[in-house]
């Protein structure tokens, strides 16, 4: 519910979203102007207009989208494997034994580290960009739903099995919905993974994409590229939780703690 | 069919620890209000967990209706002391309704049938709320119109009000005991409350403290319903039952003070 006092509060914290904004735009400015080569950092005006250039170009869409496809198909698929794997891990302790030490461990392994491999095994590309982005996807949201599935009330689970429930109706009844929430932070998590991952994965020879764009300009010299990725990574990523958080708490609200 | 409840020389421990409840033989009739009284730690829960199914003694014998309890079944409805119980996600009609969708029951049979346990416990008003939205004492209300959709002949309650205000609590108890005048349910009733012993249960089993649990005494309560706390004979009985059971809290608490030291 909205309330006076939330409205009031909200516009605060906006006008203190622009006022940081504005002294790191301002500090900016000062350090690049204050850079003895200002080829080698661009102030935020300059990188602003490449920005724009690039836009008129047609090649900023084209990078964009070629980025944000890779990391929808990644996702998608990394998502409906750890769910997976979550779901059987928290429901089978066989299971559980047999992954969970591999799990964790390709956890906190980053997907840069996979990157000769990805190439040898599956060539430079679209398979090995998107595979690199479904392991960083995997793991977390398998952990996270593994969580879920095992910390669901053992009072909801007697409860159920005295109504004469099947193993598979206290599935898909309780653990199923129980779960949710631990599978919308996993997902969330793992979001901010991609995002992180398509710099690597567009490490593999791309034609287009933000890390190709962030790349591309070393050779040269043209440090505005990299500062225009820089800067749309940021923000793409940024706003990408916001919608995924606000679209998930909205269409999945019964289903969050409260 | 019988709904009596039969306890035959049961022992229980988990795995090789102390057990936990050593050689209780009880009987609950059918159609009788009884109750479990005994200090924390004494192993009450434990005995309401074998009946229920959840839980299988180590040796001796558990009997609902006469059969040996091979695990939970629709027989035997349970209310949970804590309301974490109920379903988050679903609403309270739909909560109650939730053991019809377990049995396949159609749809309308299922409103119609949750409806009526709703009015049932004096929960109209509230169907549409989720649980998160509903008092402690509405909670529990929640959870009997549940137990009691299926129609179960067996209740057994573990201390289900323990968790709520004092003024909710002998509310609560003034329903039950109205609504069971009814009902006539086997009821197995868990409690460290002497006063909720007395004003509920046709009989009372004191347990001795644990480990190594069972019942001490029987005392039947032969007051008339509804029964009032100021009552002499209620202070009377209070007294009495006060005092076999106060060695009990005792040891209970020497036996912790020894675990602490």
């Amino acid at each position: 519910m909205r309330t006076a006092a939330r409205d009031h509060h909200g516009r605060i914290s906006w006008f203190g979203y622009a006022a940081s904004l504005a002294a790191v735009l301002t500090l900016w400015q000062y350090g690049s102007s204050q850079a003895l080569i200002p080829l080698l950092f661009p102030s935020p005006i300059s990188t602003w207009r490449t920005a724009v250039h690039l836009a008129q170009e047609g090649r900023l869409v084209t990078d964009i989208a070629a980025s944000l496809q890779r990391i929808a198909i990644g996702f998608a698929i990394g998502c409906f494997l750890g769910v997976a794997l979550g779901i059987l891990m928290g429901s089978f302790r066989t299971v559980r034994l047999l992954f969970e030490p591999y799990v964790q461990f390709f956890r906190s392994l980053p997907a840069l580290a996979w990157i000769p491999a990805a190439m040898v095994w599956l060539g430079t590309g679209e398979e090995s960009k998107v595979a690199l982005l479904v392991y960083t996807t995997v793991f977390v949201i398998a952990l996270n739903t593994m969580i879920g599935v095992s910390s669901v009330p053992l009072n909801q689970l007697r409860a159920a099995r005295t109504f004469g429930a099947t193993r598979w109706q206290l599935f898909y009844m309780i653990k199923a919905p129980a779960t949710v929430s631990y599978m919308l932070t996993g997902m969330r998590l793992a979001m901010g993974n991609c995002f992180a991952t398509i710099i690597a994965a567009e490490l593999l020879a791309p034609k287009a994409g933000i890390g190709y764009l962030i790349f591309s300009s070393r050779s040269w010299m043209q440090t505005e590229f990299a500062f225009v990725g820089i800067v749309i990574l940021g923000v793409l990523g940024l706003l990408v939780d916001r919608i995924f958080h606000l679209a998930t708490t909205r269409a999945f609200a019964r289903y969050l703690p409260r | 069919m019988s709904a009596d409840v039969t306890f035959r020389g049961v022992d229980f421990a988990f795995g090789t620890a102390q057990p936990v409840l050593k050689d209780l033989d009880f009987q609950v009739g059918n159609g009788e209000f009884f109750v479990l009284l005994g200090p924390s730690g004494c192993g009450k829960s434990t005995a309401l967990n074998l009946i229920a199914g959840f839980e299988f003694p180590t040796s001796g014998e558990v009997l609902a209706g006469g059969k040996r309890i091979e695990g939970a079944g629709r027989d035997r409805a349970v209310i949970f002391q804590d309301s974490d119980s109920l379903y988050g996600w679903l609403t309270v009609l739909d909560n109650i309704a939730f053991p019809l969708r377990v049995t396949g029951a159609p749809r309308p049979e299922r409103r119609e049938r949750a409806l009526a346990s709703v009015k049932l416990v004096g929960l109209h008003g509230h169907e549409g709320k989720y649980p998160a939205e509903l008092s402690g004492g509405m909670k529990q209300r929640a959870q009997l119109a549940r137990a009691l959709v299926l129609d179960s002949p067996i209740l057994l309650m573990d201390e289900p009000f323990a968790a709520l205000d004092a003024q909710t609590r002998s509310i609560l108890q003034d329903e039950l005991v109205q609504l069971n005048i009814h009902m006539k349910k086997t009821v197995l009733f868990i409690t460290h409350d002497i006063g909720e012993a007395i004003l509920l249960g046709d009989r009372v089993g004191i347990m001795r403290a644990g480990p190594a649990s069972a019942i001490k005494e029987f005392i039947d309560v032969r007051l008339p319903r509804p029964r009032r706390r100021g009552s002499a004979e209620f202070g009377e009985l209070y007294e009495r039952i006060g005092q076999s059971i106060s060695d009990e809290v005792r040891r209970a608490l020497q036996r912790e003070d020894s675990l602490l030291s």
